[in-house]
């Protein structure tokens, strides 16, 4: 859902842009607070894996095509939605500067709906769920992040004026409806992966060494 | 840097090359969700405000062949790795006001 140039007034994405710069300066905060040597090391090549997954589209119904984002993965495993504003934004500019991914216009409304709302809605909804049980939850918090997102997106578009706003929701909330189950397992996946290759470097919350113990 | 993050950095980084290296051959070519509302939506097609050196994950002069998508691929991999390491050490505990 990277949004090109031209889709939002300039106006609107000086908007956008501020908001991903605050966010963005509440991201570094928490680098500062909670980065070491121990926890880098996973951070980068998640950031990594993220922009190499980004370039993976699967095919969905309907001719379209859809692509793991990963901002409730790295919320979760860093317990912090500002974790993911700070990959997400890491990311987005390099797609954006160098591949043309995403406008450099749009940049702050990309990194708003895939950081921001991503990571919040992925952390929260997994703090919410995780009663129901890790990987349940870990999977809907991954869906509701994209499908979210995605929502967000279609309403900009249409203060935008460029979709209708109905319209673009429904197309919008569809389409990423069926690309949300691909977030899902993917985040499903990675986070079991690390379980079992570097379980210490999960945070209690998701990991199932701390839930053997409680149990 | 101790031997279990060095393997951590590693392994990680071969993952990420391997779906780098995949990806252009595998990714669907079909408009992604974004791009096919505004299809469904008859919304214009845009120009890029900015001109990037690989624009579309492909090297210019070669967008047809996959092995260029390889090449952008592993390049923003490698460079997005380097970046968030970069970024993550100046803003981490030991250079910040971080509690410790």
């Amino acid at each position: 859902m990277h949004i090109p140039d031209g889709f939002i007034p300039l106006w609107q994405c000086a908007i956008y842009w501020i908001i991903a710069l605050i966010a963005l300066g509440y991201s570094l905060k928490w680098a500062r607070e909670n980065l070491d040597e121990k926890n880098i090391p996973l951070l980068a090549v998640l950031s990594a894996g993220i922009f190499a997954i980004q370039a993976m589209n699967i095919p969905i119904p309907w001719g379209t095509s859809g692509h793991m984002v990963g901002a409730a993965l790295i919320a979760i495993v860093f317990f912090s939605p500002w974790a993911a504003v700070l990959v997400l934004s890491i990311v987005l500019i390099l797609q954006g500067l160098i591949f043309g991914d995403g406008g450099m216009t749009a940049l702050g409304a990309n990194i708003v709906n895939m950081g921001i709302i991503g990571g919040f809605i992925g952390f929260y909804a997994y703090k919410i769920l995780k009663g129901i049980g890790r990987i349940p939850a870990i999977f809907i918090a991954a869906w509701a992040s994209i499908f979210l997102a995605a929502i967000a997106c279609a309403i900009e578009m249409s203060i935008a004026g460029t979709f209708p706003l109905v319209e673009g929701v429904i197309f919008m909330g569809l389409y990423h409806a069926v690309i949300g189950v691909i977030e899902g397992v993917i985040t499903v996946v990675v986070i079991l992966g690390i379980d079992s290759a570097r379980p210490d470097l999960l945070p209690d919350w998701v990991s199932s060494r701390k839930s053997e113990v409680l149990e | 840097m101790n031997t279990k993050n060095r393997n951590l950095i590693v392994g990680g980084l071969l993952i990420a090359l391997v779906i780098a290296i995949l990806a252009p051959f595998l990714a669907s070519s079909n408009p992604d969700g974004l791009e096919s509302t505004a299809e469904s939506l008859e919304v214009p097609e845009s120009e890029p405000a900015f001109e990037s050196p690989l624009p579309d994950y492909a090297i210019p002069g070669m967008e047809d062949n996959p092995w260029g998508g390889v090449v952008a691929l592993i390049i923003g991999t490698i460079l997005v790795l380097l970046v968030t390491l970069g970024l993550a050490s100046i803003f981490s505990k030991k250079n910040g006001n971080g509690s410790e």
